[in-house]
């Protein structure tokens, strides 16, 4: 039978679009705009899921997603919320944490074994027998998860967007919405932002049976949305307040990054249960759930209902139910006081009785357990929380509304750094002390009058505008007081327990008072130990109660507890929402494409794509052939690498050189134009950072390379050097100005030497010379390096021409048979020439004197970056060195690998491997390794312990490794 | 994410910007003693209060000082190194 | 750069959309990607052009402003602000003693400037490889969301300012002018970056309903 009512005044619902789904396998109508726990509440379906730990039938609790009472899955997404997720045509759903369905679940005789399931029984149990626990970890996992995994979900880009506005008001309810109309009369930008589908909070249910509050809502709203100035966004919710006022807003469609020169919290209240015995079958709700069952989706709650109530909110929620025909039998009111009179004789002409100074003692669960049949009610005494049972009375019904008071949603402001106290004339936290630029309005700061609100969020504004810096009159008002809203202890005891106070972990009054028996009587041991507030609504209806228990239990005021830290996100986010659409900026070189149509198999080598390799389609080569064949063209004839990613900065000024001098390790100020030196880079510790080359083009001019992945870096530290000694120079970054590329081998002279009016000649151009001329018709500068071989090239263009000049050197050099060669071959041919690699060699802690680099130290300069450290370092004994070395020859078995250590005879480590790799060219495995400084001389030998444990003999050995080659006879 | 003044470009969010330690003067290494200068290189105090650090603007590749409260997370001011009396 | 074959550093990402391509200051340039009645209603909605191939001049250093003036142009007074000279070129100051100087294709102000001598006393070329993009329409604050942190409305790039930050994670220059008695959004970036941009960019404004335009939607000039 129906539980729909007539048509209301601004129903959320559409009756002009029906439609239909099926939930546990039934047909279920509905309507446009309504969430599935309303369609299904509306065609009287009432058990929407099972409780986590005791598998309970439930039923709808806040209706407002502060529980997680109705959590489904419809075959493709998981856990959605049902009280809040709008229904749709088509839709299949099913309970999660059920094993055969919600109404058969088998699990549900867990409820019987809850003697033997206290709370922290986990802790206890399952370790002993050890042999057990295999069985009970499976049992444990497929009882303790919600929902399953589809792993076919489906990836959907949920763009981030970001936006800036002077205000964002949080909270469109009463406060909230005249907050954004004050701020926006000021001429500020504003943003509204509400979680519900539409704006309007309480102003759109908490009727009381007449039609004012509506009449205010739609009053505010119309004026809200023909304001310019306001960006109203619903169905929406403020994730989190992170610094300088940066609030996430989330939506379905992905997040906005809201950065706002001013927050003002409206974000209201979470209303709190009652705690009885069986306050969670399914029936029985909060006070504000009925109302917004029956005025935003015009349903029933139910037929015959008991109004329980330990604040003045009861009576209201008696009116509206009475007001669509629920016969309230009675309205309990756990104060001996009662409520204002008005607001009593209203509810009496109403025909529905009022018991002041009585409770619930608990509720009947019905035939099939799965509703209410009937509650017992008895006096309450407030003091002791006990009920008088020899003076019980039981009343019929199928449905009970329960409100105790409420908790204020204050996690955006605790995030802030919100100072808050505890006002005991409303029995609320509220904020004491707000950081600069955040206001709080409404029921969250503790203002209930409707009045009173709407005034306070004006005030509210009248701040924000002010702190943004407009003329504005602060005027101070006074908030209507009204009847204590929240009750300072809403608990009644009851021996059999099942008193729930969080219904998403089925925590129950006993346990509070076992885990403070067991010494967890601190809120964040409480906490932890009972989970209470860990569940997915993360304690926004239970925290509260937990608090106030434990405040009685320790004898304690309430403040004197606190309260435990609300994390964003204020509900779960979506992963893909936090990931967005995800930026990976990569660089190119001129001659990618080049590359990439001639078989390179591209890499990142930071932000950077470089060819690892060339394996053109049709060649038939693999990786491995791939890279020994661009070595041995290297090394018999001529190759060309694309070097455009090195680091290039030009260093101008009349303090050029002192600059250098000061920056590096070796001696520039002196250094002659046309030459090239190498200059290490170290911390002020004597770290290695980079080694590059530096070339003077000029007395006051400067060409200064450094390792790819070290350019920003090189160039962040020459910028910051200059301005602390401030020095007269100027620096230019030429990283992503110019190409660059190495012509190396035997035949690379020649290569060269055919497209350039540079005498390249070996007499004209000796080892790291320098010249500058034209290479194929383009200005070029041109190095002699000996990187990857003896005799290469390097040649330096602008950008634009890279190309053009890097095709006319592959065309020169086809008669030599020229190969690209790509970063897999560099890695090998430097190592053949025994260079070690700054950062894949070097580490954090290497100085030069591990790595073999004392002679690029000139320690009688004056001053350099790093000399007083090594300075320190020199005097004292070495403990490792950089060494090259050899594998035996013929060797076989497993290989060793970077990282693998060197073991000392003593079964110590005494180092490790940094580079290791087979050379075709030699027919042998060389490496780089750490080892003691008495294993580094040429003939030493050392143990590397494989990844198997197998022990590898190694022999240190000169550098470069042709001469292997002689010992062969070659 | 926080907010940081660049003295050239502006009000700017923090991810366009790049952390360069504790600003500290370099004791003398040729009248400093070796212990002196190994506390300077390795040693940080980690008691909150205002520090100086260096703080990089990467797309405009401009060093600067802020001021920063370390208890409180707030920078009082930032300045071109050498520029601290500029307006 | 005489008988070199000059490549835009975007020029391999646009091939993908098979642009009609044609020469601009020795480079291979997207001329036209649609008709020329589609790319005008594009620029309407949201549209990216590339015009990397403009010629460029870059300055630095202390004596850059005056060296600048002595030579004639005109600079802009404040830090990150630019000026368009009476010829139309571009003058750009970048932070306060970096200056990048951009010609419309018609006059040749930077190739003047760039054959003079200039590395000396104060005065140092920085030589250019940027990847430039002119982006257009209606729905340009949309895009900008997506891909910039910092709020490009209002008086940011208002009186001829200009900002250096942060664009789909790429340091990116930017200024705002009327071309064509349009209003257009200028974004300059290291040109190795500049295929990524391209392409993260357009991907965006395709999204939203727009598209690319090539060079003569601007400039006219084939």
């Amino acid at each position: 039978m129906t539980s729909r009512i007539a048509k209301k005044r601004g129903e959320w619902i559409n009756r002009d679009k029906p439609l239909t789904f099926e939930y546990e396998g039934q047909q279920v109508q509905g309507y446009e705009g309504d969430t599935i726990s309303s369609a299904l509440w509306a065609n009287g379906i009432r058990v929407l899921g099972r409780s986590f730990k005791y598998h309970r039938a439930r039923g709808l609790l806040s209706f407002a997603n502060h529980d997680v009472n109705a959590l489904m899955t419809d075959g493709e997404d998981t856990n959605i919320r049902a009280d809040v997720w709008p229904v749709s045509n088509g839709m299949s759903l099913k309970a999660v944490n059920t094993d055969g369905g919600v109404i058969k679940d088998k699990n549900k005789y867990i409820d019987y074994l809850s003697p033997f399931l206290p709370v922290g029984f986990y802790y206890k149990t399952f370790y002993k027998p050890k042999r057990m626990f295999p069985f009970w970890e499976d049992k444990i996992r497929k009882a303790a998860g919600l929902g399953e995994v589809n792993f076919n979900y489906p990836r959907n880009i949920r763009p981030k967007r970001h936006a800036h506005c002077d205000v964002l008001v949080v909270g469109a309810g009463a406060s909230g919405l005249s907050a954004a109309l004050a701020a926006a009369a000021e001429g500020l930008s504003v943003i509204l932002v509400d979680e519900n589908l539409q704006a309007g909070g309480s102003l759109s249910y908490d009727y009381a049976g007449d039609q004012s509050s509506a009449d205010t809502l739609h009053a505010l709203l119309s004026e809200v949305e023909a304001n310019q100035n306001i960006r109203l966004i619903t169905d929406a919710y403020a994730g989190g307040y992170y610094t300088d006022h940066l609030v996430p807003i989330v939506e379905k469609s992905g997040i906005t990054k809201v950065r706002a020169q001013s927050v003002i919290v409206a974000t209201g209240v979470f209303e709190q249960p009652p705690v009885f015995r069986y306050n969670d079958l399914p029936g029985v709700m909060l006070g504000s759930a009925a109302q917004r069952l029956v005025h935003r989706y015009a349903v029933k709650p139910f037929e015959k209902g008991v109004v329980v109530t330990a604040n003045d909110h009861g009576y209201r929620t008696a009116l509206d139910l009475a007001s669509v025909g629920v016969d309230v039998v009675a309205v309990i009111d756990m104060r001996s006081s009662g409520a204002g009179q008005d607001l009593t004789q209203k509810v009496k002409d109403s025909g529905i009785s009022v018991h002041k100074g009585s409770c619930i003692y608990e509720a009947v669960p019905s035939s099939n357990k799965l509703g209410i049949k009937e509650v017992v009610v008895c006096p309450y005494d407030e003091n002791t929380a006990e009920a008088d049972t020899s003076k019980s009375v039981r009343l019929s019904c199928d449905g009970v509304a329960m409100s105790a008071g409420w908790a204020p949603a204050a996690a955006l402001l605790y995030q802030a750094g919100t100072k808050m106290a505890y006002d005991y004339d409303v029995e609320q936290f509220v904020p004491a002390q707000l950081p600069e630029g955040v206001f709080a309005a409404g029921k969250v700061n503790g203002v209930f009058d409707l009045k009173s609100r709407q005034l306070d969020g004006r005030r509210a504004a009248a701040e924000a505008a002010s702190y943004l810096g407009k003329a504005v009159q602060l005027e101070s008002f006074k908030a209507a007081s009204v009847n204590r809203p929240s009750h300072p202890y809403p608990i009644v005891n009851h021996p059999k327990g099942k008193n729930f106070v969080d219904f998403d972990e089925d925590i129950q009054v006993k346990d509070f008072i076992n885990a403070a028996k067991e010494g967890f009587d601190n809120i964040e041991l409480m906490k932890r130990f009972t989970t209470v507030g860990m569940g997915p609504s993360q304690g926004k209806h239970s925290n509260m109660n937990a608090i106030r228990i434990l405040a009685r239990i320790r004898q304690l005021p309430v403040e004197k507890i606190g309260t435990t830290t609300a994390r964003p996100f204020f509900h779960p986010t979506p992963i893909g929402h936090l990931g967005g659409r995800g930026f990976h900026p990569h660089r190119y070189t001129a001659m990618h494409q080049w590359h990439v149509e001639h078989g390179g198999e591209m890499m990142e080598a930071g932000v950077w794509l470089r060819p690892a390799y060339y394996a053109p389609a049709g060649a038939g080569l693999t990786a491995s052939e791939a890279v020994q064949q661009e070595t041995l063209a290297v090394r018999e004839s001529v190759g060309m690498i694309d070097g455009s990613t090195l680091g290039k900065i030009e260093v101008f000024g009349s303090d050029a050189g002192a600059f250098l001098e000061r920056f590096y390790t070796g001696k520039f100020a002196d250094q002659k134009v046309g030459g090239s030196r190498i200059a290490m880079l170290l911390d002020e510790a004597g770290v290695v950072v980079d080694d590059g080359v530096a070339v003077r083009m000029a007395e006051e001019q400067f060409y200064v390379s450094t390792n790819s992945s070290n350019a920003a870096t090189v160039y962040r530290e020459m910028q910051r050097n200059v301005q602390l000694w401030k020095m007269q120079v100027t620096l230019v970054n030429l990283t992503g100005a110019m190409a660059a590329m190495t012509v190396a081998g035997p035949k690379s002279r020649d290569v060269v030497a055919s497209l350039t009016d540079i005498d390249v000649s070996a007499d004209a151009m000796g080892k790291g010379a320098f010249r500058t001329g034209k290479v194929a018709g383009v200005d070029a500068r041109v190095m002699r390096v000996s990187f990857v071989a003896d005799l290469a090239f390097e040649i330096h263009v602008p950008y634009k021409a890279g190309l053009h000049v890097w095709k006319a050197l592959m065309e020169a050099g086809k008669a030599s048979g020229i190969r690209p060669f790509g970063t897999d071959a560099q890695r090998l041919l430097r190592l053949e020439m025994g260079h070690h690699l700054v950062s894949h060699d070097t580490d954090g802690l290497t100085n030069p004197f591990e790595a073999h680099s004392e002679s690029l130290v000139a320690m009688d300069k004056p001053f350099f970056i790093g000399q007083r450290s090594l300075k320190i370092l020199e005097k004292k004994p070495l403990n490792k060195k950089l060494t090259t070395f050899v594998l035996d020859p013929d060797f076989h078995g497993e290989v060793p690998n970077e990282c693998n250590l060197v073991i000392d005879s003593a079964s110590q480590i005494a180092g490790r491997v940094t580079s290791i790799s087979y050379s075709g060219y030699l027919d042998r495995h060389i490496g780089f390794a750490f080892v003691p400084p008495e294993h580094s001389h040429a003939g030493a030998r050392f143990q590397i312990r494989t990844d198997s444990g197998a022990m590898v003999a190694a022999t240190a050995c000169k550098a470069p490794f042709f001469h292997l080659l002689e010992s062969r006879g070659e | 994410m926080k907010l940081l003044e660049c003295p050239i470009n502006g009000i700017r969010p923090l991810s366009e910007f790049t952390y360069g330690g504790e600003y500290r003067d370099m004791p003398n290494p040729d009248t400093c003693s070796d212990k002196e200068w190994a506390a300077y290189v390795h040693y940080r105090n980690g008691a909150p209060g205002v520090k100086k650090e260096w703080w990089y603007h990467g797309p405009s590749g401009t060093w600067f000082i802020a001021e920063r409260d370390t208890m409180a997370d707030k920078v009082i001011r930032t300045y071109i190194a050498g520029q601290e009396e500029a307006k | 750069m005489q008988d070199a074959v000059l490549m835009s550093p975007v020029a391999f990402a646009h091939a993908l959309r098979k642009p009609v391509n044609g020469e601009v200051n020795g480079m291979e340039t997207a001329l036209s990607f649609d008709a020329a009645d589609v790319e005008a209603k594009r620029s309407q909605t949201l549209s990216i052009c590339d015009v990397s191939n403009l010629n460029r001049f870059g300055v630095k250093g202390p004596q850059a402003a005056n060296w600048l003036q002595a030579a004639g142009i005109k600079l802009p007074g404040t830090t990150n602000s630019w000026t368009p000279q009476d010829n139309g070129s571009l003058v750009m100051r970048l932070g306060n003693t970096e200056f990048l100087l951009e010609d419309q294709p018609e006059n040749d102000l930077t190739g003047m400037l760039n054959d003079t001598a200039v590395n000396e006393g104060g005065v140092h070329k920085v030589l250019r490889n940027d990847a430039a993009f002119i982006v257009s329409g209606e729905l340009t604050p949309a895009l900008f969301s997506e891909v910039c942190a910092i709020d490009l409305e209002g008086a940011t790039l208002e009186e001829n300012r200009l900002v250096m930050t942060v664009i789909a994670g790429v340091s990116a220059t930017l200024l705002k002018q009327t071309l064509n008695g349009q209003s257009v959004y200028r974004i300059w970036c290291d040109g190795t970056f500049g295929p990524y941009l391209w392409k993260t960019l357009l991907g965006i404004i395709e999204e939203q309903g727009g598209g690319p335009v090539g060079f003569n939607f601007y400039y006219k000039l084939n």
